[in-house]
């Protein structure tokens, strides 16, 4: 059996469904406590449902876009570890990247051609081993990090000034990642040679514009459920203004 | 106080649940590697993997930590637990729960806003289980459409147009907050290019001036109050 045979084969399937399956009840079981607990301290049932609603139509079109990085790697990875690697705790921008760096210290290119039953087995562990240490984190030090978080207020109300911090470390990274994309067009090709690839920020500027446009609306004519999946449009419509740009450009 | 009663309860049961799954998560995923190696006849080479994670590693435990300093506060510790149990924490989970957290009007650090946190990242990654197993199920005939060269600038441009719309929502209600670490990733991008790669670093002084500024006019507000 050829190597990408072995690694797309049921046994493969087995394993790493097994994993996805374990996660999978693990999200399952955080839900119903968090919407039993919700319920439980008089949250509004609607607020929970609009919750829902809203993250789960907001997950598709990333998840599609994740979807593509599974497809990028099963030509060298096969399809089930990718598959598990982008469904739990991996990331979109990191696997590939660590996959490439793993292949390099074994010795071979990331492709199909070039792997091995050994080296597949050292990526796999490399990119296993790189990506856990937020988990440990959790660990050991989530329940210490949180409780120290909700402590009360002192003198300076440091504490009440907690919704405000959030919001601005939002937008601080919002601002890192529209800044790369200003800098992309602009540097990207050596510094101010404006010849850089201008999509991402057209992009940016087009998802924003319909989410401009929605937001509107949905105010106007006080339309709940038009706020709910005015994310999810405002994505569908820039990724569609990012295909029509890359065409004229 | 029958309230509090259920939220303390409720916290215990999270840190337990969640201590319990990342343990059991952590077991199986650096447990595949070998148990795939006994499948395949062939061992994970240790000693080439250590030298890997002196290469790539390092990188992305420093951001692992940042990611960790940062995203817990937004997250509350269910919604922590379950995200860098899930992953995606930048392309997904986070923007999915700010967004849940306006769209319910909890303000951060609060009860609420810990059980719409938990609720939203565990919806949105269940979502994207499911369409994760569908796509594969479906690769062989959704191939020409996922790998088609037109659609392609689509899938590559998921995060700025997910940056985009939320870029209006934030920064129309912060215009002034917004301004300066724009500026300043701004400038940093266009004198210096190579840090392109470096950008989820980035967040994090792009992060602190924000606070900072947040927190001067905080304290410019509660003076004049």
């Amino acid at each position: 059996m050829e190597i990408l045979d072995q690694l797309s084969s049921p046994t493969m399937y087995l394993i790493c469904g097994a994993i996805v399956f374990f996660v999978a009840a693990v999200c399952v079981v955080f839900a119903v406590r968090a919407w039993r607990a919700g319920k439980a301290i008089g949250m509004d049932t609607a607020v929970l449902r609009r919750v829902v609603t809203s993250s789960a139509s907001f997950s598709v079109l990333p998840a599609v876009g994740i979807l593509l990085g599974v497809v990028a790697l099963s030509g060298a990875l096969g399809i089930p570890w990718p598959w598990l690697r982008l469904s739990v705790i991996g990331a979109l921008h990191y696997e590939t990247q660590v996959a490439e760096g793993a292949a390099e210290q074994v010795g071979i290119h990331l492709s199909g051609s070039e792997m091995t039953a050994g080296a597949f087995s050292t990526i796999a562990l490399l990119m296993s081993v790189c990506i856990m240490w937020g988990m440990l984190l959790n660990l050991f030090l989530n329940k210490k990090y949180t409780n120290r978080l909700a402590r009360p207020a002192g003198k300076s109300g440091i504490a009440s000034f907690g919704d405000e911090a959030m919001t601005a470390m939002f937008i601080g990274l919002v601002s890192a990642y529209l800044g790369s994309y200003l800098g992309q067009w602009i540097s990207g090709n050596g510094r101010f040679t404006f010849s850089g690839n201008a999509v991402p920020l057209c992009t940016v500027l087009c998802a924003a514009a319909m989410m401009a446009l929605v937001t509107f609306i949905a105010e106007r004519r006080r339309l709940k459920w038009l706020e709910d999946v005015s994310l999810a449009l405002s994505m569908l419509f820039g990724m569609t203004c990012a295909v029509l740009l890359q065409r004229l450009m | 106080m029958e309230r509090d009663k259920i939220i303390a309860q409720y916290e215990r049961g999270t840190h337990l649940l969640g201590k319990a799954a990342s343990l059991i998560t952590l077991i199986l995923l650096i447990g595949a590697p070998f148990a795939i190696g006994g499948y395949l006849g062939a061992m994970p080479d240790v000693n080439a993997a250590a030298r890997g994670f002196a290469a790539v590693g390092l990188v992305w435990t420093v951001s692992s930590v940042v990611e960790f300093l940062v995203y817990t506060p937004m997250l509350g510790s269910g919604g922590s637990y379950l995200a860098f149990i899930t992953g995606n924490l930048i392309n997904m989970k986070i923007p999915c729960a700010v967004n849940a957290r306006d769209l319910a009007g909890v303000k951060a650090g609060t009860k609420e806003n810990e059980i719409v946190s938990t609720l939203s990242i565990a919806v949105s990654s269940l979502v994207t289980i499911l369409v994760l197993a569908a796509g594969v199920l479906l690769l062989q005939p959704l191939q020409p459409l996922l790998q088609s060269a037109t659609l392609r600038p689509a899938f590559d441009n998921v995060v700025p147009a997910l940056f985009g719309a939320l870029a209006y929502k934030y920064y129309r209600k912060n215009l002034k907050l917004a301004v300066w670490p724009l500026m300043m990733m701004s400038a940093l991008f266009l004198l210096i290019p190579s840090l392109q790669s470096q950008t989820s670093i980035l967040i994090l002084p792009s992060g602190a001036l924000a606070i900072l500024l947040a927190w001067l006019k905080f304290r410019k507000e509660k003076k004049q109050a």
